[in-house]
């Protein structure tokens, strides 16, 4: 400890965020008095380049040598006063931050409150910061190999512009194929083109290409290290079927006596235990799922390649990268717990995904809009909102589902020409050519009602779609065939448990937590690991290809230099 | 303090930098009030929280402890 600190301290008023709350005048007063402490100052904005100039100036004009900054979250802004210290001379760990906003003026309902709570946080800055001691940061070299975690449209972005520049990628996939939540759509607003015929050349692109090593039906089970060299493990889930010596022929699942719900087409239709999750799959090769299978060897018999080996076990690989890209998506909101939508209890209620298979042309029903029945509906209704901006669910807005409603209408009544009733709260059209896409669509005729669907009933043979349309306040109840539940986007089942493997946070609403929600959308707080795509939080496609170009730009900043500099401060226990 | 007063206690956080600090952090990024009581000391690691500092928090004033990470 410096016995005779002297000691600087500037009270930021952050604008009005903190001065609307503490009386910063009053702060800096009592800092005066305080030991060691040679001038005290308040600032507008600490944090700008005259708040910055002000400190340097200070520093050589006082003979200043220990700073506390009392302002914002260290986590915000601590990089930029460490800068400001060292153009002053300075050690820039000489510095201690006082968070009177996160931590005070945010939180505070009293005012008198917040500037006496300000005073004990400047005052235990103030007493702290002469034990800092100089520290000088370290650089380590950068492994520039990539992880990328999941490999949904967001996470293929990533992995191939990371490629692209001729650096190594592992791309680990849970699933058996690569292609994600996107694999599944059938068109994609806002126009129309089919999700399988843009996506699946970025697939083949990623079998392809040489510096990606495609890891499927693999999960990352463990992750040491920090940014620039990470080891990971990988755990591969057996699929009893070589990958390389599978001519994908499909003489196996013919002869497989063993059904059981297909996910990939939303559980409509069964498939065998022995199969293939989509025609376009990648890679492409048939694979056995170990729960429902028998073992009976009725494939091994059939298979002309001699790919299938029941003894297979998991498989455990160890990489080491520099880097680490999250792109593990989201789940969808399962309406079955929410009886007043009827799902599960009344036929011909489906889920938007759900919808997406039944229009796709190479889904279960050849791309027919049907009933369970079998018969074309007359009148179908489309919900916006379940699970989404409900106080009972999720409070967020998902973003997709009021573009991807006007799109199910559209096919609805394009495929069957029926009579379509879309419930919404708001139409959020925020995007490139959305708002033009659903002026086209309310030209086709589709009835637009502003009002939640709030209850589906089933009177004689019709389902009763319940709402209050909201423009002329009347309470309607309008007889359909077919319900669409567009249903919330959540983070998946298992978001807290991946982050606690990779060290990182999530936010309130679930999804991981990024660095900053605005300027810093890529990053988490753990250095060297990334966002991309729903992982982070509900987004459309174009959004999550930008944050997969994104994240790959930040990884490729981070190569490209080389090295790293490490926070040399840590925590020692004596 | 009165006798009048209700007692209040004067509360010191030990957080770890990592999870809980931002945790609090991301209280007061959602505006979410919380009484005034609590002092937040950050720490780079929790287990970096020795006996001795919960002692002299106590000796130095403090009614009650929290330590999180």
């Amino acid at each position: 400890m410096t016995e005779e600190a002297r000691v600087g301290v500037y009270v930021c008023h952050c604008g009005s965020n903190i001065a609307d709350k503490v009386d910063v005048e009053d702060v800096r007063d009592y800092a005066k008095d305080l030991p060691n402490v040679v001038l005290s100052r308040d600032y507008k904005y600490m944090c700008s380049d005259p708040g910055q100039d002000l400190l340097k100036k200070d520093i050589a004009e006082h003979n200043l040598d220990r700073i506390v900054v009392a302002s914002c979250s260290p986590r915000m802004h601590e990089p930029t006063f460490r800068y400001a210290l060292e153009d002053g001379g300075l050690n820039g760990y000489f510095l201690e931050m006082a968070n009177i906003r996160e931590h005070c003026s945010w939180v505070t309902e009293d005012e008198g409150e917040a500037t006496e709570k300000s005073k004990a946080l400047v005052s235990s800055a103030v007493n702290r910061v002469p034990y800092h001691e100089p520290l000088e940061e370290k650089e380590v070299d950068i492994n520039p190999a990539t992880l990328v975690v999941g490999g949904g449209i967001s996470g293929i972005q990533a992995a191939l512009k990371i490629a692209d520049s001729g650096q190594e990628v592992y791309l680990v996939e849970k699933k058996p194929s690569i292609g994600g939540k996107m694999a599944k759509l059938d068109k994609t607003f806002p126009t129309l083109d089919c999700a399988a015929c843009i996506l699946t050349p970025k697939m083949v692109e990623v079998a392809r290409k040489e510096e990606v090593h495609l890891l499927t039906n693999s999960q990352v089970t463990e992750v040491s290290g920090y940014i620039g060299n990470f080891d990971v493990t990988v755990t591969e889930t057996p699929r009893y079927v070589d990958l390389d010596d599978c001519t994908s022929c499909g003489d196996c699942s013919e002869v497989c006596p063993i059904t059981t719900e297909d996910e990939f087409e939303e559980g409509l239709v069964d498939r065998k235990a022995i199969y293939r999750s989509f025609p376009q799959a990648v890679p492409n090769s048939y694979l056995i799922d170990g729960d429902t299978c028998v073992k009976c060897g009725k494939c091994v018999e059939v298979c002309e390649a001699k790919a299938i080996d029941l003894e297979m076990g998991p498989q455990e690989h160890q990489i080491e990268v520099g880097n680490i890209i999250m792109a593990t998506g989201y789940e969808v909101f399962d309406p079955s717990g929410a009886a007043q939508w009827g799902y599960g209890l009344y036929d011909n209620v489906v889920t938007g995904l759900e919808f997406e298979r039944l229009t796709n042309a190479s889904g279960p029903t050849g791309g027919k809009v049907k009933l369970e029945d079998g018969s074309e509906p007359e009148a179908v209704a489309v919900l916006h909102c379940i699970g989404s901006r409900d106080e009972n669910y999720k409070k967020y807005c998902s973003r997709v589902c009021c573009m991807s409603s006007v799109k199910f209408s559209h096919l609805a009544k394009e495929k069957t020409d029926a009579e379509v009733y879309e419930f919404y709260i708001d139409m959020r059209t925020f995007g490139k050519q959305y708002e033009e896409f659903y002026n086209r669509v309310q030209k086709e005729g589709i009835n637009f009602i502003r009002g939640k669907g709030s209850e589906i009933i089933k009177r004689d043979d019709k389902l009763i779609v319940r709402a209050e349309n909201t423009l002329i306040g009347e309470f309607v109840e309008i007889p359909v065939d077919m319900v669409v539940l567009n249903t919330a986007l959540i983070p998946q089942a298992s978001q807290t448990e991946v982050g606690q493997t990779f060290g990182i946070q999530t936010s309130n609403d679930g999804f991981f937590l990024e660095s900053h929600i605005k300027l810093d959308p890529f990053r988490t707080a753990t250095e060297g690991i990334y966002l991309a795509g729903c992982c982070q939080s509900p987004k459309d496609i174009p959004d999550s290809v930008a944050q997969g170009s994104g994240a790959a730009a930040e990884v490729l900043s981070v190569i490209t230099k080389g090295k790293v500099s490490v926070s040399p401060i840590s925590a020692h226990v004596n | 303090m009165t006798e009048s007063k209700e007692f209040e206690p004067n509360i010191v956080g030990f957080l770890c930098n990592w999870c809980s600090y931002a945790g609090a952090d991301l209280a007061g990024i959602s505006r979410i009030k919380y009484p005034s009581n609590i002092k937040i000391i950050r720490v780079m690691c929790s287990g970096r929280v020795e006996p001795s500092h919960i002692l002299k928090a106590f000796k130095e004033g403090a009614d009650g402890i929290l330590v999180s990470g």
